[in-house]
């Protein structure tokens, strides 16, 4: 039972670097790892609203319960 | 007077090394002392031997002691307050003064008024326990901050 984070798969998509995206987002490029890498325990709403806005997409592209 | 963090930090690594020069006063001068000592309270001259042997008993944990409060205090000027290294400092800490109060308890048989430096220890021993306690809780608590993206 997890949280899956989907930020790569969103990322290929959308054809943006891990670089380019956290200076985005305004976070650090170790942040955005530990976001990708699924070590995160928690998202803030902050950081999830930046991510859908510019990843163009709902919260539910980028998290997946996996019972 | 205004005191900021790193002048109370300096402030206790001076006393921890005041503490420090009169153990090591009290390790080179502990035989005399206690002579001293045995003579005023007119106690058995042999009573001297055990004295000396309990208070070097004890300077072993003091030290013990003093150097992980002296390593704390390094840590904590450093910036690194909430690590695994100084819950472990004082966890050393809180033995040691389990291992004194253990030692001044058996030291109640031939002195009684040893059993209140047991009390003591015991009492600081029990404070440092909290204290650890809250530091375990604050490196979860600051590990589930730092991995909140």
């Amino acid at each position: 039972m997890e949280i899956l984070v989907n930020l790569d798969v969103m990322m290929a998509r959308r054809k943006i670097s891990s670089g380019e995206l956290a200076e985005r987002i305004g976070i650090t490029p170790a942040n955005l790892s530990i976001l990708k890498t699924g070590k995160a325990k928690a998202i803030r709403f902050s950081t999830l609203m930046a991510l859908c806005r510019e990843l163009d997409c709902q919260p539910g592209d980028l998290l997946e319960y996996r019972p | 007077m205004n005191w900021d963090k790193d002048q109370s930090i300096l402030l206790t690594q001076i006393c921890t090394a005041v503490f420090a020069a009169l153990l090591l006063a009290l390790d080179i001068g502990c035989y005399w002392a206690m002579s001293w000592f045995v003579l005023l309270r007119g106690l058995d001259r042999s009573s001297v031997w055990y004295f000396t042997a309990t208070i070097y008993g004890c300077s072993v944990f003091a030290w013990l002691l003093l150097w992980n409060l002296w390593g704390l205090l390094g840590s904590i000027r450093r910036g690194e307050v909430f690590t695994a290294d100084n819950v472990r400092r004082l966890r050393i800490v809180s033995w040691c003064c389990v291992g004194a109060a253990l030692l001044c308890l058996v030291s109640a048989l031939y002195y009684p008024s040893f059993l209140m430096i047991t009390a003591a220890a015991g009492f600081m021993c029990l404070i440092v326990r909290v204290v650890k306690n809250v530091f375990q809780q604050a490196i979860a608590m600051k590990s589930e901050l730092d991995l909140t993206i």
